[in-house]
């Protein structure tokens, strides 16, 4: 009976060929589109070499640094930051201080991962590198935690003091010491190294005309 | 073989797969179990981030990124092969065949998977969304997927009849477009990356794709075929079927990048995203026209029941990604709890609750034994409508609460948590209420599977509650 009931009076798609190839066209223009457009618009994006400074920016990573994102990335730190600051009048980005200015594809050239990060449950960590001055900073935050994030405390190890307590210690109880491991030590090293170079020129020069024509069109 | 209740039509057609699908959706129904607790501990780590925090293989990052493992890869996966299997060799009007293939992809694909997750409780995660399992066990897992599809090819090339239905286009949209999509997000953001944001873009594309062109598709082809069975009525304005098919395929592939809005990519990847979210309308309104007749609810057949709740929740989930996209709420909402809470009305509102009525419609007959109590069904249903309403409504509220925080400079993420902890305490009793109903399901689809050998495990009272 349900046979009939599928079946009866409707209008099918009969050729199976064409259902395939439409099927095909959809993920492939998607793809095209999207994957293949972005990379043939940013993917020869080069690094801005600046005269004055005889550098190019954005600077790779110290290797220290890229070691330090594997346990950002193994730890899935992404679950709850972002690295990417906003433009100015979208979201407070700017006002919470996570950056002087929005972040640029270009800023993240070099990164083999990108970690743009879905959700800020804790703040943005574009240039966490100039609000932590030290590694003693970021291993304090990592061992006590806050009201909102949980302490790391694995990422460390407890150890006999010596007569010289360790530079590194983040506690001490008795005659035993906690100090980081080289987890910590990496992961601190990668945080720090976070900091977004100063304004490229192009993107400067093409912010400022969007700005200038902006204005010109509410007159 | 055991004698069938007189009104489960258990042919033959049905009764030969049974093995392959049953084993399928017992996989199916563990990991949504793993993927339940897993979820739990998650939403208890937001309001109380000490939570487990001792234990390094269970940091947020890390459950996190096993439920939504254990959710997409392990339910999502498993039940969609089955369904989608069923449904296919059901209009082929042949006995399903390679079975052999489809047992032995079907224990490598959830062996891969198990790896999968113990690697990430490990620290192996890939760290890109619904992509976590670490790049070498992916070949594994494409294999497995080419054994367990292949029954459904054979299905399709063989048909019997020469028209074909919309549960089918869906369907093979399904079994096709999987292992394109996520082999080519494999490549180029695991193997060979993509430079710079180009990742971001296509980490969007794919996450987004995994629900637009696979699990949503396969979610159809299942309210397609169950809605005019259950109602007994045919499709309403059938000619326009093929139109929302297609929509779906070619807008709902381009929406995922919404996401993607005052992110550093350039600006016409997020607009693209918007305006296809926006045309996408078009799909869900010809979807409801279509399945009209199930929308009205199931007074009486709590089969129907499940999947008019889907079909609902799948609306309105459309409507809610079309209206907060719009950059006004983006601007709150991105980065919060809100994101969250469409993504599961979409995957636990819509395709779960199509699937499970797919699962309750199919399981008497593929076994040819009746569901041993029609209370259990109806047990399930209420837990799992609370579940998901609770938690998707306590979500956007925290997510709301959450954004309205973010977009004020001076207040702190301590006083954000405080400001959404009520919230988040909800999600959690949210979570917990579909666990139980989950937990409900899997004794019950224990009790069926255990009747068919011993059939005073079975009851007489409650013949088939999918059929009434």
């Amino acid at each position: 009976m349900g046979k009939h009931i599928r079946l009866g009076g409707i209008r099918v798609m009969k050729n199976g060929l064409l259902l395939f190839i439409g099927i095909f066209a959809a993920i492939g223009l998607s793809w095209a589109g999207l994957a293949l457009g972005t990379n043939a618009q940013l993917g020869g994006l080069a690094p801005y070499y600046d005269q004055l400074e005889n550098r190019a920016f954005p600077e790779r990573a110290p290797g220290i640094a890229s070691r330090g994102k594997l346990v950002y990335e193994d730890l899935g730190c992404a679950s709850c930051h972002t690295q990417a600051v906003r433009r100015p009048g979208f979201g407070s980005d700017q006002d919470r201080k996570w950056g002087d200015r929005q972040s640029y594809a270009r800023d993240y050239i070099h990164q083999e991962r990108v970690q743009l990060g879905l959700s800020r449950i804790g703040p943005d960590l574009t240039n966490v590198g100039s609000r932590l001055k030290s590694p003693d900073d970021v291993f304090k935050l990592l061992y006590h935690g806050t009201a909102a994030m949980p302490a790391y405390a694995f990422l460390f190890e407890e150890r006999p003091a010596l007569a010289q307590p360790s530079p590194k210690a983040v506690g001490r109880s008795g005659d035993r010491e906690i100090v980081p491991t080289p987890r910590a030590e990496v992961l601190a090293a990668y945080l720090l190294s976070l900091n977004s170079p100063a304004d490229y020129p192009v993107e400067k020069a093409e912010n400022t005309m969007a700005a200038v024509k902006k204005e010109g069109e509410h007159k | 073989m055991i004698s069938a209740p007189s009104n489960v039509a258990a042919s033959e057609t049905d009764t030969t797969a049974r093995g392959p699908l049953v084993l399928l959706l017992v996989s199916a129904l563990g990991w949504l179990l793993v993927s339940g607790v897993l979820a739990l501990i998650a939403t208890i780590q937001l309001h109380t981030p000490g939570f487990m925090a001792a234990c390094p293989w269970l940091t947020y990052g890390h459950t996190q990124a096993v439920q939504e493992t254990a959710f997409i890869y392990g339910w999502a996966a498993n039940s969609a092969f089955a369904v989608s299997l069923w449904i296919l060799g059901r209009l082929g009007g042949a006995p399903l065949r390679g079975l052999g293939l489809l047992t032995v992809g079907t224990v490598f694909w959830n062996l891969g998977v198990t790896i999968g997750i113990v690697c990430i409780m490990l620290g192996e995660a890939t760290a890109v969304s619904f992509l976590q399992i670490p790049a070498y066990i992916h070949p594994l897992l494409l294999v497995a997927y080419a054994a367990i599809a292949t029954p459904g090819v054979l299905a399709w090339t063989g048909r019997r009849q020469q028209g074909t239905f919309a549960s089918q286009w869906y369907a093979v949209a399904a079994l096709f477009l999987f292992p394109w999509l996520y082999s080519a997000a494999q490549m180029m953001l695991l193997v060979a990356p993509v430079r710079g944001v180009g990742q971001a873009v296509v980490a969007a594309w794919f996450a987004q794709n995994l629900l637009s062109l696979w699990l949503i598709p396969t979610a159809l082809a299942a309210a397609y075929y169950l809605v005019p069975k259950l109602t007994g009525r045919v499709i309403a304005n059938y000619d326009f079927a093929p139109h929302g098919f297609w929509a779906l395929l070619f807008f709902g592939a381009w929406t995922g990048t919404r996401h993607l809005i005052g992110g550093p990519v350039p600006a016409w990847i997020p607009t693209v995203g918007i305006v296809t979210t926006l045309v996408l309308l078009f799909h869900y309104v010809i979807v409801a026209l279509n399945l009209r007749a199930g929308l009205g609810g199931g007074r009486g057949n709590v089969v129907l029941g499940f999947v008019s709740f889907g079909l609902l929740a799948y609306v309105i989930g459309g409507l809610l990604d079309a209206i907060f996209s719009f950059h006004v709420f983006a601007e709150v909402l991105q980065f919060t709890y809100f994101p969250v809470a469409q993504l599961k009305l979409a995957v636990m509102g819509a395709y779960s609750f199509l699937i499970f009525g797919a699962i309750y419609y199919l399981t008497p007959r593929i076994t040819g034994v009746a569901w041993p109590s029609t209370s259990l069904i109806r047990a399930h249903f209420g837990l799992a409508v609370l579940g998901t309403v609770v938690t998707v409504v306590s979500l956007a509220a925290a997510g709301w609460v959450q954004g309205k925080g973010l977009g004020d400079p001076v207040m702190t993420f301590a006083s954000i948590a405080a400001a959404t902890r009520p919230w988040l305490l909800a999600a959690t009793a949210g979570e917990a209420i579909l666990l139980f109903g989950s937990i409900v399901l899997t004794v019950h689809f224990v009790r069926l599977q255990a009747a068919t050998v011993c059939p005073a495990w079975g009851s007489t009272s409650a013949l088939e509650a999918s059929a009434s």
